[in-house]
Order: structure tokens, then sequence, then C-alpha cells
């Protein structure tokens, strides 16, 4: 069944779901945690659009530093050139935020407060 | 402690409170199960000084901070996939109280359901083709020096020139096709696929050019299928190393954006 093993590199295998809390490396469980996972607006209304300028927050760390232990807290702001990047993604972000609040506004309650 | 909010960490169904027994929360509190509208929710509980407006927008800036809680939303998403099918939420999804999230649990009901049902009884798998560009170059420049140059010093150092590029070219081409190739091999042999964006090997340290980064969806029943068509694949295609990872939770296929 698992022949040639060496021409394959399998990890986590196999014992499926593995119970350890870190069997993938960073960058496969930001790119499906951020990236991915359905999206339900909770009652904290923040968290949508900023993760998804988050999101690309991350692609530009990504090719912008050697390693992920490197990065600090406010790992793009000094770089002027990930600021202007981030700044039009911010643009972006405000106008979906806009369409979004415009979509809400028309269909169903946002919860309590 | 400030005013506490509810973190969704994954939705279920048919979960009793003893399937999230020892899975522990962000902030170290037991994960938790609320019913409603046919589903389980799979909750715990956050304080909103962190996990509120002004603290989500402070500390998802934090990589430190998004790191810890991004494991720690995964070891919960695959604590929960041991027990049964689930649809995984997005990072920081947080409501103010349990019957919030019930209420959420029920506008989205019928899509929840659908989500769940495409996933039921099938894992995630990841698959990652790397290939050495230098390599296949190696190969296309052997392949060129059986060729015959014609004319004299300065057009033979021209045609070196132009076929030192073109083997450049040609070398990512090879890489690029190889990965397609491979990505729809596999995709026939699977319930659903998808190409997520090459990781950099800055951030993951791997060696070589990272031609494929793929998901796929696979039946937990055909799993020795699976694994032998890729080994297989793999066989045939010596230039190329494949990583493949799994069974993961079905984090890029528990989808409602189809809805």
């Amino acid at each position: 069944m698992s022949q040639e093993p060496e021409l394959v590199a399998r990890r986590e295998r196999p014992s499926p779901y593995s119970a350890r809390p870190e069997p993938s490396n960073l960058a496969d469980i930001l790119e499906r945690v951020l990236d991915k996972g359905i999206i339900i607006a909770g009652d904290i209304r923040v968290n949508l659009l900023d993760i998804e300028l988050l999101t690309v927050k991350i692609r530009l760390l990504i090719v912008s530093v050697d390693k992920a232990a490197e990065m600090g807290i406010d790992w793009w702001k000094n770089d002027p050139m990930l600021s202007t990047s981030a700044q039009e993604v911010a643009e972006e972000n405000r106008r979906l935020r806009e369409r979004i609040e415009e979509l809400e506004s028309g269909a169903g309650e946002p919860g309590d407060e | 402690m400030s005013e506490s909010g509810v973190y969704l960490y994954a939705v279920s169904r048919g979960l009793h409170a003893d399937d999230v027994d020892g899975l522990v929360g962000l902030q170290g509190d037991p994960v938790r199960v609320l019913d409603g509208h046919g589903l389980s929710a799979v909750v715990g509980d956050v304080g909103l000084d962190e996990f509120g407006d002004e603290g989500l927008r402070r500390n998802l800036e934090d990589l430190a901070w998004l790191e810890q809680v991004a494991r720690q939303h995964d070891a919960v998403v695959r604590g929960v996939a041991r027990r049964g099918v689930l649809a995984p939420m997005r990072l920081a999804t947080v409501f103010l109280n349990d019957d919030s999230v019930v209420e959420r649990l029920g506008e989205w009901g019928s899509a929840l359901q659908r989500a769940l049902d495409r996933v039921e009884g099938r894992s995630e798998w990841s698959v990652k083709v790397y290939v050495s560009l230098e390599e296949i170059e190696a190969e296309g420049r052997a392949a060129a020096h059986s060729r015959p140059a014609g004319g004299g010093a300065g057009a033979a150092y021209l045609q070196r020139r132009r076929s030192q590029i073109t083997q450049r070219e040609d070398a990512l081409g090879a890489a690029s096709e190889l990965g397609d190739s491979i990505y729809t091999r596999l995709a026939h042999s699977v319930a659903a696929s998808r190409r997520l964006p090459p990781q950099d090997r800055r951030l993951t340290g791997h060696e070589g050019t990272m031609v494929l980064n793929a998901a796929y969806l696979v039946g937990h029943d055909d799993e020795a299928t699976w694994t032998s068509t890729v080994d297989a694949i793999v066989a045939e295609r010596p230039q190329a190393r494949v990583e493949l990872q799994g069974p993961w939770p079905p984090y890029s296929f528990a989808t409602v954006e189809d809805v």
C-alpha cells in the first residue's frame, strides 16, 4: 500500500488529525484560517474586513521578510513600499465596508448591542 | 476581566457535550457546544478586551498574537474534526452572547447544512509540488549542446546568450506545466479540488520552487486509492518533489460562497 515512501514526503500519517496542535507550518495554517473558512458576520463587526485586509498584509509580509520568527509588531508600518500598498488596500477596504453596510441595511437585523 | 464574548470556531451537527471534552479555547477556557436549528456550534468564551472591536483591530496587527490565535483555532477545529463533520469558521468570528450565535445558526441554517453535506465523510489533503529550476535548466542545456552551432565566434556568443535566456524561460514554462499537469491529474480522481497561491520559501523554509499548492477533498473510504494515485503520478515525474499532507479538516471546501 505505502510502497516507495521516499518519493512522497508524508507528514501526519497514519494517525488522522494528529492530536498535536501544530502539525502544519504557519503558512499552511494562516492561509486556511485567514483565507478560508466560512464567513458569518459576528456581532463584533470589525473582524471581517480587517481580516480581508490582514490576508493581503500577510501576503505582503511573506515577500518582504526572511523569516516569520523575525517579525515584530507593526512589521509593515515602517516600510514605505508596504505602507503604500496597505493604503490602497485600506481604500478598497473602506469601499467594501460601505457596500456591506448597504447590503445589510437592506437585509437582516445586525443582532443586539 | 472585561466583558466576555463568544468565539465561534466551527459548526457541526449532532455533537454531544463530551465530544469537545479536553479541548481548550483561545484563552484557556473549555470549549462548549451550543445546539440550535439542527446544528451544533463549537464555541468558547473570550474577553472583549482582546476580541472586541478595539482589541481585534490592535491584535490582528501583532503577528505573535495572530500566530498563537491561528494555531489554537486550528487545534480546536482539528479536535472537533476527529468527532464528526464540521465547517470551520473564519478566524475571529465573535458574538456578544450564546443567543446571538444560535440566532445566526438559524439565519444561515440551510447554507451551513449544505456546506456540511459537501464535506461529510471527506477530508482535505494538501499536495505541494517543488522543482529545482536549475536542474530543469541544466537538462535544457544538455539538450541544446547536442545541437550544432553555425557561424563565427560572435554569432556563437550571441546564440549562447540568447539560449541562456531562453533556457530560463523554458525552465519556468516547464515547471509551471508540471504543476498544472499534476493538479489536473489528481483533480480527476477526487470530489473537489482548489489551487492555493504558492507559498514563499522565506516563510516556509522549503527548498526549490513551489509550482503547485493545492487542496483536494478526498472521501475517507478513498484514502488508499488516493495515496496510490499520488504515488503513481510522482513516479512518472522524477523532476518533481511532491509533499502530501493530510487528512486535514476541510478548510478549503466547507464554504457557503456559492449560495
